[in-house]
């Protein structure tokens, strides 16, 4: 998975290995009961990950839930960006505008040879989420980088598969991410499952966590093909 | 003889005669004349029609105007391809002048990107540039440039000056002299009737023999229902900048002679006309 150029590691994916990846991925999240999902395209059969989960804005506190029981109301109150609301819950928050529904996808991107995180993001009542809103939910440890140049980081872009408008955290910042992490011992690179190393870094910049359970992924068998 | 370097000229200095006309339901103080723009069909929408803005906002009341949006026979029209593109995938078997409606309100989210101010658009123009290079060169021609060199293409592709934007650009155009040519060439297939809006895919532009893989190799390897026949007749056009070049013709050619100043080849394939 990895080359050397100019004594400089690059670590890139090829398609093989990020659709092997999605795979194991997918298929511990359905165990896990995360609510990630492998799409495919009709028409050429390449495809992408997908996951839809909604979140609570703020901590105002909507006045139905006071009938509610204990255990609902504290983890409402408290709910953090990073807790997510299952559809029933969601369904059950006073104020329609609190709720945004985020939906997450992973792309392979063949000019960069990595995965790319499109996501978009909106209220109940369909209206979307602007830029400076969504930049508005990013983690707080990121935003001083995205102050200096936001249109390298995050940009709307274009979905290659769907046609619709998504923001895209940019690719050719993946490598600079993975390399920090990726520095290590090389004999570890061949059992590591890429996708859950790098969405595990660049989610949580906009809003996106992976339980710790991933972690414990078992490594991908020997015997495949290794780059 | 045609020299090479015309085709870059001709490019360039493409142009369509578009006749824009404000959405009816626009509310206005007086009565909207259509406006006339021989639009640039290697430029964007929304970097070359700040005229066509104003003379629409003259008769409109301050409150009615958001961001402006365009729209052809009810499709709207995305700012960020090329108008060339756009022309050549939507209208390039219609009478001219291209008759383009203009919007101010019900902004089509679903659709369309926002366009708040040219530095987005620049920003898009880079990112296409970037990635063309990032097929061609590994990255490593438009990493070595300076910023200030990244500017002059903007500013040439901005002010339409052909050779301040070539000075810069035909670095992006080279290759060692071991390689007969690019790493990948950078292009994307699109076609109106399909969901999804293009296709790309890693395509190298010399065989493993050597030989120079050309647009008719692309296709089939691709996109093949592109240039299958249907009962003997091939019912489709392959056109760029409106034209339909040979299928024999070197991939590598087309790359370094009609890519659009994104370093992008924009590929229409649109039905034939049955006249």
């Amino acid at each position: 998975v990895s080359c050397s150029m100019a004594g400089e590691e690059v670590f890139f994916l090829e398609e093989k290995r990020f659709k092997q990846c999605c795979e194991d991925f997918v298929k511990h999240s359905q165990q896990i009961g995360d609510g990630w999902e492998w799409r495919t395209s009709k028409d050429l059969g390449d495809g992408y990950l997908s996951k839809t989960h909604f979140q609570v804005r703020n901590r105002h506190i909507p006045p139905d839930l006071k009938e509610k029981n204990n255990d609902n109301t504290e983890q409402t109150l408290f709910a953090h960006l990073e807790e997510p609301l299952d559809d029933s819950q969601a369904a059950g928050v006073g104020s329609a505008e609190e709720v945004v529904r985020y939906e997450y996808h992973v792309l392979y991107s063949s000019s960069y040879q990595v995965p790319v995180l499109y996501f978009r993001a909106c209220f109940l009542d369909g209206r979307p989420l602007t830029l400076d809103e969504i930049w508005g939910n990013v983690h707080a440890s990121y935003q001083a980088r995205l102050q200096e140049g936001p249109w390298d980081t995050i940009t709307q872009q274009e979905h290659p598969i769907l046609g619709q408008p998504f923001f895209v955290l940019h690719p050719c910042r993946t490598n600079e991410f993975i390399s920090a992490v990726l520095s290590g011992s090389q004999k570890h690179h061949r059992h590591t499952n890429y996708i859950i190393l790098w969405l595990s870094t660049v989610g949580p910049v906009v809003g996106l966590n992976l339980p710790l359970s991933y972690a414990k992924l078992a490594p991908e068998q020997s015997t495949s093909t290794d780059m | 003889m045609t020299d090479d370097k015309d085709v870059l000229r001709d490019v360039w200095f493409g142009r369509i005669p578009t006749c824009f006309t404000l959405y009816q339901d626009e509310i206005t103080e007086r009565e909207a004349e259509p406006y006339y723009l021989l639009l640039p069909r290697i430029s964007y929408l929304t970097l070359v029609t700040d005229k066509v803005k104003k003379h629409f906002q003259k008769v409109m009341r301050q409150e009615e105007v958001s961001e402006i949006w365009f729209e052809y026979e009810g499709t709207p029209l995305k700012w960020h391809y090329p108008i060339g593109l756009l022309f050549d995938l939507h209208a390039s078997n219609t009478a001219l002048p291209w008759s383009i409606t203009v919007h101010f309100k019900n902004f089509p989210e679903k659709d369309l990107l926002h366009c708040h101010s040219k530095d987005v658009i620049e920003a898009h123009f880079m990112a296409c540039i970037k990635e063309a290079d990032a097929l061609k060169h590994k990255s490593q021609v438009i990493n070595e440039m300076q910023k200030k060199d990244h500017k002059q293409l903007w500013m040439g592709l901005q002010n339409d000056k052909f050779e301040q934007f070539w000075a810069i650009n035909r670095k992006l155009m080279e290759y060692p002299p071991e390689d007969n040519g690019f790493r990948y060439i950078p292009f994307r297939i699109y076609q109106a009737t399909t969901e999804r809006p293009f296709i790309q895919k890693l395509f190298r532009p010399i065989a493993s023999g050597g030989q120079l893989h050309t647009l008719g190799d692309l296709l089939k390897d691709v996109c093949p229902t592109a240039i299958s026949l249907e009962d003997g007749e091939q019912k489709t056009q392959v056109m760029i900048h409106g034209i339909e070049p040979m299928l024999e013709t070197p991939i590598q050619w087309l790359s370094e002679h009609m890519s659009y100043p994104d370093n992008f080849l924009h590929i229409s394939i649109i039905p034939r006309p049955t006249d």
